[in-house]
C-alpha cells in the first residue's frame, strides 16, 4: 500500500510539474499571438495624442491594444506591412446625407435616392464614421435608423433636423409649426443619445426663427447645432448669426460657399478680404465646417481666406447625389484640396478626425489611444499632377493626393485597395 | 444626302469632306452670292460648330476598328466627327486629352441597382445606386441582372431607371418579382409566365435587354426553360446567373443558345462546378460551349472571381466577353471595388488595352444587342470614357483574398453621358483658378 501510495504521489508530482510546464508553454504561446492585427512600419498621425512619427499599431478584440515604436511581429496573428504609408484614426465625415430610400413623396434627400448609401462612400475613403446632417427629423428618424443606420457597417451618427419631417422637401422645411424645441431634446437626450449628436437648421427662407428654435433645442439637449444658413432673400447677416445667436461650439457649415444670393460669404466677393468678424467668431468658439457639397466650395473663398490666416475647424464632404460626381467626389478628394491649398498633412488629418470628434462631443472617437475602438485608416500620399475642381468648375493644381489603402472598422478590415492584407497568389 | 444638304449652313460644313465642302461652295457661287460673304460663313459657323472637342487622345473604338490618335467632336449630345485633326476653333469647348485613352462609355452588363429601403436586393439596401458607381468608373450604361421580374419592373423603372444619369438597362427575371434575398429559392411554377415576361420585354424594348435565370434551388428545368423560351420569343439573350445548386455546369451550358451569357464565369464555390479542373485545364465542354457561341461574363461579385480559375482560363483562351462586376453591397468593398479594377486585373494577366476596351464597350453592347451603344460612330449618342493608365505598384485581390501584383491600373479621367461631362477627376475640362 505504502509503495503504491508513494508511486501515486510521485505520479501526481510529475503530472503537476508537467501541467505547470504546459501552462507556461500555453501562456507563452498565447502571449506570442496576443494581437489580432499588427500594422507595422507606418507613419502614425494621431493628433489627439500628439503623435506624428513612425509607430506600429497593434489591435486586439477590435480595440487599439498597443502603439509603440517597435512591436514584434511574433505578437500578432496577422502583420500588415504599412511602411511608406500613413496610419491615422478612422476619418469622421461630419456632414453627409445617407438616408437613402425610395419614398415617393420626398423631393429632397430624406428617404430618397438623392441620399447615398454610407458604405458605398465611407471605407473606400478611409471614413469609419459619418454624421448625417439633418436629413431626418423627429418624425422620420426611426425610419432612417431602421433602414440605413442599423444596416450599415459604417458608424452613422446624426444631427436631428429641427423640422420634424427633416429634408423631405424645401417647402416642408419652412414649416415653423413642425419645429418642436421640446420634443427634439427628448429624442437626443433620452431616446437616441448614442446616435444623435446635435440639431440641424437648414434651407430656411425667413428670419432667425429656425436657428433660434434649433438653439433652444440644443440648449435643452446640451448639444451643438449645425446651420446651413441657406436660402434667405435678402441674406441674413452672418455676423449676427455668429456673434448674437450662436453659442460656442455651434457649427456654421458650407464655410466656402459663394452664391450670388441667399447666403452671405465669409470673404468679401469684390475686395477678396476676409470679413473682420470671422476670426473673432472662430476665437469665440464658432465652428467652421467645410460641407463641400455640390454648391458650397469656391476657390475664390477658400484661397483668399487661407492666405489671410483662416483655417476651417472641420473638413467634411456634404455627400449627396449632386456633390458625389462633381467637384466634391469623396472625402479624400476634399481633404486633398486642403493639401493643395497649402495646409500641413497633420492639420488636414486633425480636421477630419479628432476635431470633428470633439465638436460632436464624441471624445471616444477620432484617435488611437489604447483601448479605443480600432477604427483606422491607412493612407498613401500619391505624388503627381492632380487637379481639384470647385463647384464652379474652377480648378487648382496640386502635387499630392490622399488615397485610402486600408480601412479598419472596430478591428475588421473593410477596405484594402491594393490587397496589402492579402496572401500572394501561388499558381 | 439631299436633306442634309438643305439643312443649316453650320451643319453642312461640319459633316462634309473637304471635297463636298468645295462642291457646296461652288453651288452657292452659282447662285450669285458674294464670294466674300460665303467665305466668311464657314469661318463663323465653324467657330460655333461643336459643343465639345476632345483633342489629341488615343481613340479606341472596336466597332470602327480605330486605335489611333484622333480628335472627337461632340454636338447636340451626339458624336459629330472623329478625325485625326479637328480644328480647335471649331468647338465651343476644347479639352486636351493627350496621353489619355478615349473610348466609348463603358458598359457594365452585370449589376444590382434597384436600391431602395427594403432589406435585400429588390427596392432594397443590398443593391447600389447606379450613379454612385458607374460614372466615376467611366461607365455610362449598366444592366441590372434580374433584380426585377415583369411585376416589379415598372416600379424599378420609376424609382431608379428614370431618375438616373447613368443609362440603366435590365435583364428581366423569369421570376415575376425578381429576387430579393441572396439565396436560392423555389417559386411556384404557376407564376413563371413566358407570356408576361415576353410582354414586358416588348413593352420596354429600350430598357430590357434579355431574360435572366438564377437563385433557383429546385431540380426542375422548367424555370430555366421558360426563361430561355421567353428570350427566344423576344429575340433577346438569356443571362444565366448563380445560385442554382441542382443544375450542373454542363447542363446549364447545354441549355444555352449561342449569344446566351453565363456570368460568374470564374467562380470557385461549392455550389457550381468550376470551369477549370483540378489539373488546371479548362474543361473541354466549357471550351465547346464557347466555340458554339455561349458568352462568358466575369460577374466578379463578392465570391465570383478566383485567380485559380481566371488565370488558367485566360492562358487557355477562355476569355470573358464582358467585365460585369456584379455590383452589390457585399462585393463593392471586396476584391471587386469597381469595373476599372476588374478590367485592370486583365491588364495584369496580359490582355492588351484595345482588347480590354473592346470587351468593356463594343463586345458588351453586341452581347445585349444594343449596337447603338459601345461605339463612337458619327451620329451615335456621345457616351464617352476618357481613361488614363497609371504606372506604379498595385495589388489586386480575388474573392479568396489572394493577391497578384501589377504595374498598371486604369483610372477614369472624364465621363461624358449624351454629350454632357458628368465626371471630371482632375478638372481637365475646368477653368484654372486665377
Amino acid at each position: 500500500m505504502v509503495s503504491f501510495n508513494l508511486f501515486n504521489l510521485l505520479a501526481w508530482r510529475s503530472l503537476i510539474l508537467r501541467m505547470i510546464v504546459l501552462f507556461v508553454f500555453i501562456h507563452k504561446a498565447g502571449s506570442a499571438q496576443q494581437h489580432d492585427i499588427l500594422l507595422k512600419g507606418g507613419h502614425l498621425i494621431d493628433p489627439k495624442n500628439n503623435i506624428d512619427a513612425l509607430m506600429d499599431v497593434a489591435i486586439s478584440n477590435g480595440k487599439i491594444a498597443q502603439v509603440a515604436a517597435n512591436i514584434s511581429e511574433s505578437t500578432a496573428k496577422k502583420t500588415i506591412n504599412v511602411s511608406g504609408l500613413y496610419v491615422i484614426p478612422g476619418i469622421i465625415d461630419m456632414h453627409v446625407h445617407v438616408f437613402q430610400g425610395t419614398d415617393a413623396y420626398s423631393t429632397s434627400v430624406a428617404n430618397s435616392s438623392r441620399s447615398q448609401q454610407a458604405d458605398a462612400f465611407s471605407f473606400r475613403s478611409g471614413v469609419t464614421t459619418m454624421v448625417d446632417a439633418g436629413t431626418s427629423g423627429l418624425r422620420n428618424f426611426r425610419t432612417f435608423k431602421a433602414q440605413s443606420i442599423d444596416k450599415s457597417q459604417t458608424r452613422i451618427l446624426a444631427f436631428l433636423n429641427v423640422v420634424g419631417n427633416g429634408m423631405i422637401g424645401r417647402f416642408q422645411e419652412q414649416d415653423v409649426t413642425d419645429m418642436n424645441p421640446e420634443m427634439n431634446p427628448y429624442m437626443i437626450k433620452k431616446l437616441f443619445p448614442e446616435i444623435l449628436v446635435g440639431i440641424k437648421s437648414a434651407h430656411y427662407w425667413g428670419d432667425f426663427t429656425s436657428v433660434d428654435k434649433a438653439i433652444e433645442s440644443g440648449k435643452l439637449a446640451d448639444v451643438p447645432i449645425m446651420v446651413d444658413f441657406g436660402e434667405h432673400t435678402p441674406t441674413n447677416s452672418i455676423e449676427s448669426l455668429f456673434l448674437k445667436h450662436f453659442r460656442p461650439g455651434d457649427i456654421f457649415t458650407h464655410t466656402y460657399s459663394e452664391i450670388s444670393s441667399g447666403r452671405e460669404s465669409i470673404v468679401d466677393e469684390k475686395t477678396k478680404i476676409l470679413k473682420p468678424f470671422i476670426l473673432e467668431a472662430q476665437r469665440r468658439g464658432v465652428i467652421f465646417d467645410v460641407g463641400h457639397g455640390g454648391g458650397a466650395f469656391s476657390w475664390s473663398q477658400a484661397i483668399p481666406s487661407f492666405k489671410q490666416g483662416f483655417l476651417p475647424d472641420v473638413i467634411s464632404s456634404d455627400l449627396h447625389d449632386l456633390s458625389m460626381n462633381a467637384g466634391m467626389k469623396d472625402m479624400t478628394n476634399v481633404m486633398s484640396k486642403f493639401l493643395a491649398l497649402g495646409m500641413e498633412l497633420k492639420d488636414v488629418i486633425e480636421r477630419s478626425t479628432w476635431a470633428p470628434a470633439k465638436v460632436i462631443n464624441r471624445s471616444d472617437l477620432g484617435h488611437l489611444s489604447i483601448g479605443a475602438e480600432a477604427d483606422l485608416a491607412v493612407f498613401n500620399l500619391r505624388e503627381g499632377k492632380f487637379g481639384f475642381t470647385d463647384v464652379r468648375r474652377v480648378s487648382v493644381q496640386g502635387s499630392k493626393k490622399l488615397e485610402a489603402e486600408l480601412t479598419l472598422r472596430a478591428g475588421k478590415i473593410m477596405w484594402d485597395l491594393n490587397g496589402i492584407s492579402g496572401e500572394p497568389w501561388k499558381n | 444626302m439631299k436633306n442634309k444638304f438643305l439643312s443649316t449652313q453650320k451643319y453642312r460644313f461640319i459633316n462634309y469632306s473637304f471635297l463636298q465642302r468645295m462642291n457646296s461652295f461652288r453651288i452657292h457661287s452659282q447662285k450669285g452670292l458674294s464670294i466674300i460673304i460665303l467665305a466668311l460663313i464657314p469661318f463663323f459657323a465653324k467657330a460655333q460648330d461643336y459643343d465639345l472637342l476632345l483633342k489629341g487622345g488615343r481613340v479606341i473604338d472596336a466597332r470602327n476598328n480605330i486605335d489611333a490618335k484622333m480628335d472627337v467632336a461632340v454636338k447636340g449630345g451626339k458624336i459629330s466627327k472623329v478625325a485625326p485633326e479637328i480644328l480647335v476653333s471649331s468647338a465651343k469647348k476644347v479639352v486636351d486629352v493627350s496621353g489619355l485613352i478615349v473610348a466609348p462609355g463603358l458598359i457594365n452588363i452585370h449589376t444590382h441597382v434597384f436600391a431602395g429601403s427594403n432589406p435585400g436586393f429588390s427596392d432594397g439596401q443590398s443593391s447600389q445606386l447606379p450613379d454612385a458607381f458607374a460614372i466615376r468608373s467611366g461607365i455610362t450604361t449598366v444592366v441590372d441582372a434580374g433584380t426585377t421580374g415583369w411585376r416589379t419592373f415598372p416600379d424599378f423603372k420609376a424609382k431608379v431607371i428614370d431618375p438616373s444619369v447613368t443609362r440603366v438597362l435590365a435583364w428581366i427575371n423569369i421570376f415575376e418579382t425578381g429576387f430579393s434575398s441572396g439565396s436560392a429559392f423555389e417559386p411556384d411554377m404557376e407564376t413563371l409566365s413566358v407570356q408576361k415576361t415576353t410582354e414586358v420585354i416588348q413593352k420596354y424594348p429600350e430598357s430590357i435587354v434579355g431574360t435572366r435565370i438564377g437563385h433557383y434551388k429546385g431540380k426542375s428545368w422548367v424555370p430555366f426553360e421558360r426563361a430561355s423560351e421567353a428570350a427566344k420569343i423576344a429575340n433577346v439573350p438569356l443571362f444565366v446567373e448563380c445560385h442554382m445548386p441542382e443544375y450542373t455546369l454542363q447542363e446549364q451550358l447545354d441549355h444555352m443558345r449561342p449569344g446566351d451569357i453565363i456570368t460568374h464565369a470564374f467562380e470557385n464555390v461549392s455550389e457550381r462546378m468550376t470551369v477549370v479542373d483540378e489539373q488546371g485545364k479548362v474543361r473541354p465542354f466549357v471550351l465547346e460551349a464557347q466555340k458554339r457561341g455561349v458568352l462568358f461574363d466575369v460577374g466578379h461579385g463578392g465570391a465570383g472571381f478566383w485567380f485559380n480559375q481566371a488565370i488558367p482560363a485566360y492562358n487557355q483562351g477562355l476569355l470573358p466577353n464582358s467585365f460585369g462586376t456584379d455590383e452589390h453591397r457585399t462585393s463593392m468593398n471586396s476584391g471587386m471595388k469597381n469595373m476599372l479594377n476588374v478590367m485592370s486585373k486583365y491588364l495584369i494577366f496580359g490582355m492588351s488595352i484595345p482588347d480590354i476596351i473592346a470587351r468593356g464597350t463594343w463586345n458588351a453592347a453586341k452581347s445585349i444587342k444594343r449596337e447603338d451603344l459601345g461605339n463612337l460612330s458619327e451620329g451615335a449618342v456621345a457616351d464617352i470614357a476618357v481613361l488614363s493608365i497609371l504606372n506604379g505598384k498595385f495589388g489586386f485581390v480575388d474573392s479568396g483574398q489572394n493577391r497578384i501584383e501589377g504595374d498598371r491600373k486604369i483610372e477614369a479621367e472624364l465621363t461624358i453621358r449624351a454629350g454632357r461631362i458628368v465626371w471630371d477627376l482632375n478638372g481637365l475640362a475646368a477653368n484654372t483658378y486665377k
